[in-house]
């Protein structure tokens, strides 16, 4: 049992930790209601700032290109692993004893690595500037975690589940869509999340790949910021709109961003 | 967790399948027939996984060949490139303003992996292995930068480390004038600067990785620990680091590795300087591929901090399996 003493440094522990943690968040939020150019905290409360932003920022272009891109890698991202995760962990793949580490080496692989050849060459087929060549990269990336989580998910059902839809005769695609997918709905809901995380919250990728009309809400901050040093309290407005969507999510399913971040950091 | 359940699955009974007599295997009928049809899954299993594959392959592993192929050349992106062998590779270690990225790196690697694990290990020494009300609140904060956009982290502390921040004006309401500066712009300073904005972001991270394994270490290890007359120091050792062995070779390397390619924080708040007291490898590597063409340089940073991360995954993973 935990004595009253040991109990009260616990939490007061804890709570410290967690206002180094909130304090700067803090800050910027009550920044970016500040009618202050400085940013400093008034009541005064100004949400004004947020439209202003919006507008001075062109948020509305930029906004618009970051939904697109992580829509649709969210979407393939989801629908490749699924079908590679069914593939490694029920069906078996041919030469998997091979194909599988190279999958594996690929959640090692830092974009540094490959940035500059992918640039030059996407550049010579006209994808630089381009949504779809940024599409393709993040969702060809996220494959090895893709294929890798998925197989975990389809590894821990039940080998019965489909032994006895095969004896009743039912394909591959059958199998996948009326038994296997139903069942691993809980893993498919974090991958989309985690997924939606890292393509939204991605700059380095955009920063080169995509310019003007183009440009990302995560670049277009960047931009932004760069142009309006003196007017912190507008940054810090249009800084927690490009933050708004990842966090709300966040708010709702937290446990699920929590334990899929730890798994997937573990890869066990 | 979904990923942990134990190989009750598909992979089991292949590899019992594969395990068996082979002669028994083919004695029987019935067995020759689901050999056949485990072949015909395993075909379909490659339809499945091709889009995939093939995607990852022609988006990972082609350019990172290429990666290894452009190091070997001078190209300005424009002309024709000259091969130059190995010359790239030197000059990043000969060169004294690549080769300072190297230094650099060396220390955000203390406040990015060392400072967070540190404080992530103590705090969990801490806290109690009981459950806390309250603890999932505790825990959505402490993961909040996690989920946070880069960008929006770094304006969070390029605010705070202006000239006019709130870190200065603290300084001088406690009458410690002489020591508010322009963190970000100080040759001194800017790299811890820059280095703190890490810590913050990840110390929460490795503390709940660090407790959420805390709390799988057996009770009685830490009552034997006490009946041989082990303070709470020498359990911390003897108990609490052993038991998260798995857990800190994986901050270790997520951390280092994250020094090592910092990019998007660095870019934002210092653009690597001022001078270069706070360029890094990737930093230096964006601006030789894109900033002022020498793509070949470029290529042989990838490479470098490609094989960097490899090394420093390995070592990491065979020293916690060997202890």
């Amino acid at each position: 049992m935990l004595s009253q003493t040991e109990k009260i440094w616990n939490y007061l522990i804890l709570t410290v930790l967690a206002l180094i943690v909130l304090w700067p968040v803090g800050t910027f939020v009550a920044a970016s209601l500040s009618p202050d150019r400085a940013g400093r905290p008034s009541t005064d409360l100004q949400w004004a700032n947020f439209v202003t932003a919006w507008t001075e920022a062109g948020f509305t272009k930029s906004m618009t290109v970051s939904l697109i891109i992580t829509a649709s890698v969210v979407v393939l991202s989801v629908l490749l692993a699924i079908m590679g995760g069914y593939a490694f962990g029920v069906l078996g793949v041919l030469g998997e004893k091979v194909l599988f580490p190279v999958v594996l080496l690929g959640m090692m692989v830092s974009l540094e690595a490959i940035i500059v050849p992918l640039y030059y060459q996407f550049r010579s087929f006209g994808l630089t500037d381009n949504l779809l060549g940024v599409i393709l990269i993040h969702t060809g990336m996220g494959v090895p975690f893709g294929i890798f989580w998925m197989r975990a998910a389809f590894r821990a059902l039940p080998r019965a589940v489909f032994e006895s839809a095969e004896m009743d005769g039912a394909g591959p695609l059958r199998l996948l869509r009326s038994i296997a997918v139903p069942n691993i709905m809980p893993a498919v809901y974090t991958l989309i999340l985690l997924n939606f995380m890292w393509t939204w919250n991605d700059y380095f990728l955009s920063l080169v790949f995509l310019h003007g009309d183009n440009q990302t809400a995560t670049v277009a901050l960047g931009v932004f910021q760069g142009k309006y040093v003196t007017q912190i309290n507008l940054m810090a407005a249009g800084g927690l709109i490009v933050a708004a969507p990842v966090l709300i999510l966040y708010v709702i399913f937290q446990r699920k961003f929590i334990s899929g971040m730890l798994a997937g950091a573990i890869k066990e | 967790m979904t990923v942990t359940v134990p190989n009750t699955g598909a992979a089991s009974s292949a590899e019992a399948e594969e395990a068996g007599p082979p002669a028994k295997r083919l004695a029987s009928p019935g067995g020759r027939r689901r050999r056949g049809a485990r072949r015909r899954a395993r075909r379909a299993g490659l339809l499945f996984a091709a889009p995939g594959l093939v995607l990852y392959a022609l988006v990972v592993l082609w350019p990172m060949l290429q990666s290894i192929q452009y190091s070997f050349y001078k190209w300005d992106g424009v002309s024709a490139s000259v091969w130059v062998g190995f010359k790239n590779y030197v000059t990043f270690f000969a060169d004294p303003v690549l080769r300072s990225t190297l230094g650099n790196v060396l220390v955000l690697i203390v406040f990015f992996a060392l400072l967070p694990i540190a404080l992530g290990l103590i705090s969990s020494a801490l806290i109690t292995r009981s459950k806390h009300p309250g603890m999932a609140v505790y825990r959505w904060i402490y993961f909040l930068p996690q989920v946070m956009t880069s960008v929006v982290v770094a304006l969070l502390f390029k605010r705070l480390y202006a000239p006019e921040g709130a870190i200065n004006e603290a300084l001088r309401a406690v009458g410690l004038d002489a020591f508010a500066k322009n963190w970000l712009g100080d040759f001194t300073w800017a790299l811890p600067a820059v280095g703190l904005i890490g810590t913050w972001g990840t110390f929460g991270f490795c503390m709940v990785l660090f407790i959420s394994g805390a709390s799988s270490i057996s009770t009685d290890l830490y009552e034997a620990a006490r009946m041989d007359g082990a303070g709470p120091i020498r359990e911390f050792f003897s108990v609490t680091i052993p038991g998260l062995r798995g857990q800190i070779a994986v901050a270790l390397t997520l951390t280092i590795t994250g020094a090592l390619r910092a990019f998007d924080l660095i870019w934002i708040t210092t653009r690597g300087g001022p001078g270069t007291s706070t360029q890094t490898p990737a930093v230096a590597l964006y601006k030789a591929a894109f900033v002022n063409p020498n793509v070949g340089q470029a290529a042989a940073i990838g490479v470098i901090m490609a094989a960097f991360c490899l090394i420093i995954a390995l070592v990491i993973t065979r020293v916690a399996e060997k202890e």
